[in-house]
């Protein structure tokens, strides 16, 4: 316990990722990992946890506790307002504020730059481009477009590439998949790649593990990177990502974990999965 | 220059002559015609001397059988199994590993995988297929692959030239997969050395002991419509011992020097070629 306790001295703040630690996305709506919900709302911890879903870290209620809590996904397949509205019915207590997500990060990027995007996008996160001007594209926008990555929408963003003298192709994450309640599922970054490939340019990538995008998810809660541990499934966008930012990060079993993957990420701080008591 | 042994076989490449109805340039159209004429005769020839004969070519919808017709028509007297395609390569791969193939293939490629088993897949083979490219049937071959499904591309071409312009052929959606998995394709198409020792298995000949003959059009072709064309861009010839390229000699002529071993010689013409091995290597 003391270990512990000197692992994680000096933390005043949780960056948690969504989907595969809070819930796996799917039809229906998904389904809540067991247990997440009462961690975050600091309910008390109900009964045991199925052994396969052993999920957070932190029984104690994050919210009640002293801690400061920010959400960091990289979802870009909804929009906030749907994530949210999606998670609050799973029960969850979390708001639009409290989530620092690729989609408006980008339109940041596209407004400070001046660039009007084709977007490689699915329907669900098209709101979050209302503000942005598409007309006569200078860029590409990819992110988890699922069922739309077709041929026929890869082929088009491919052609407006190659025909742009300076082509930007810009990519909400670059995960190589993740976890939905059927299995898993390819994610944005093979079909960044595949464009990469086509016309041998190089994406920008916005989101986890870039940064950029955690240092905006803290300094949202004011706190600097040694005082803030990321929670997340993927061991290399989530845990990579922020320990290479001065964070310390946790691993969870669920989501698209796989224990017998490889990984060449070398973290500093590999801590155990573990169901704990109050460690605050 | 490697010591000379007697020379068995002889690779010849089909790429340009086979585009000879999808040529564009009118003059082009005559000079291939010309070419595949004379590589008619000089096969023959060939064969006369004892030489085997390979026609090679890089294709994903082509079956056999489609393209022995199409070479008869061109008066090209040939056997089914002198012909050797990048379909075939997977075909033989896929035997060899023992494995249950999910074939995203062009439909017209079936034939060449007749006997193939493909319930209960336990591989991907990938070839140019946008029909079978979108999400939900990359999805399934991605999961195969997760789980340790050997991944063969017929080849990695970045696009390809269609009427309505530039479209993605089966390289960056190879690429998608071994990112994805973290785990690498074997290409078994031309130039990948592998294609040219298969096309050799059946032959019983070793790699020194035979030659290949390339012409140098679209040496990372994909068979389709609207490709560049060069009449006068003959005879690059090589020997089959090293990783071997098709040059196209009238717009790359700096690259011999990229390529190691360089050819062995580089000839005007294909006949020129040919000349040389019945002078000196037989």
């Amino acid at each position: 316990m003391a270990a512990w306790a000197e692992r994680l001295a000096g933390v005043r703040g949780v960056l948690l990722d969504i989907s595969g630690v809070l819930y796996d996305s799917g039809a229906g709506g998904g389904a809540a990992i067991a247990g997440s919900v009462d961690a975050v709302a600091r309910r008390p911890h109900s009964s045991v946890c199925a052994e396969h879903t052993l999920i957070c870290v932190f029984v104690p209620r994050l919210k009640r506790s002293p801690l400061k809590v920010r959400f960091c996904t990289n979802e870009s397949q909804k929009s906030r307002r749907e994530l949210v509205g999606l998670l609050q019915r799973l029960g969850f207590d979390i708001s639009e504020g409290e989530v620092t997500a690729p989609a408006p990060a980008t339109c940041q990027i596209l407004k400070e730059r001046g660039l009007r995007p084709h977007l490689l996008i699915h329907d669900g996160v098209r709101s979050e481009f209302d503000d942005i001007d598409m007309s006569n594209p200078n860029c590409v926008v990819i992110a988890d477009a699922g069922d739309s990555f077709s041929y026929k929408n890869m082929n088009r963003a491919f052609q407006v590439l190659m025909e742009l003298e300076n082509p930007v192709l810009i990519s909400l994450g670059k995960g190589r998949y993740y976890k939905e309640t059927s299995g898993l599922m390819l994610d944005v970054g093979g079909y960044m790649k595949a464009l990469e490939y086509a016309c041998g340019i190089e994406a920008e990538v916005v989101g986890k593990p870039s940064p950029e995008f955690f240092k905006s998810a803290l300094q949202a809660i004011g706190l600097e990177a040694h005082q803030a541990v990321m929670i997340g499934d993927d061991i290399v966008g989530d845990v990579g990502g922020a320990q290479k930012c001065g964070m310390r990060a946790l691993q969870v079993r669920t989501g698209k974990f796989r224990s017998n993957l490889g990984t060449m990420v070398k973290l500093r701080m590999s801590l155990p999965i573990v169901y704990r008591k109050q460690l605050f | 220059m490697a010591a000379r042994r007697a020379l068995k076989a002889v690779l010849v490449d089909l790429n340009g002559t086979l585009h000879i109805e999808d040529a564009a340039v009118p003059g082009a159209q005559e000079a291939l015609k010309r070419q595949a004429i004379l590589q008619v005769q000089m096969t023959n020839t060939l064969r006369a001397a004892s030489v085997m004969v390979r026609f090679v070519t890089n294709t994903t919808k082509e079956s056999k059988q489609d393209l022995l017709e199409r070479l008869k028509k061109l008066e090209f007297d040939i056997s089914e199994d002198e012909i050797f395609t990048s379909l075939t390569a997977a075909r033989n791969l896929v035997e060899q590993k023992q494995v249950r193939p999910m074939l995203l293939v062009d439909d017209r490629a079936l034939p060449d995988f007749t006997g193939v088993q493909t319930g209960d897949p336990n591989a991907v083979v990938i070839g140019l297929a946008p029909e079978h490219f979108h999400y939900q049937l990359l999805n399934q071959a991605f999961r195969l692959l997760l789980d340790g499904a050997p991944l063969i591309a017929i080849h990695k071409a970045r696009y390809y030239k269609r009427k309505d312009g530039l479209a993605l052929g089966p390289g960056p959606f190879v690429t998608a997969l071994e990112y994805a998995t973290d785990t690498k394709a074997i290409v078994v198409g031309k130039p990948e050395k592998t294609f040219f020792l298969e096309a050799l298995r059946d032959t019983g000949c070793a790699p020194e002991e035979a030659v290949m003959i390339g012409d140098g059009l679209s040496p990372r072709g994909e068979s389709g419509a609207g490709l560049l064309v060069s009449p006068s861009a003959f005879g690059v010839f090589q020997k089959v011992d090293g990783p071997v390229t098709e040059l196209d000699r009238k717009y790359r002529a700096a690259d011999e020097e990229k390529i190691n071993p360089p050819p062995y010689l580089t000839c005007e013409s294909f006949p020129h070629a040919v000349d040389h091995i019945l002078q000196n290597l037989l």
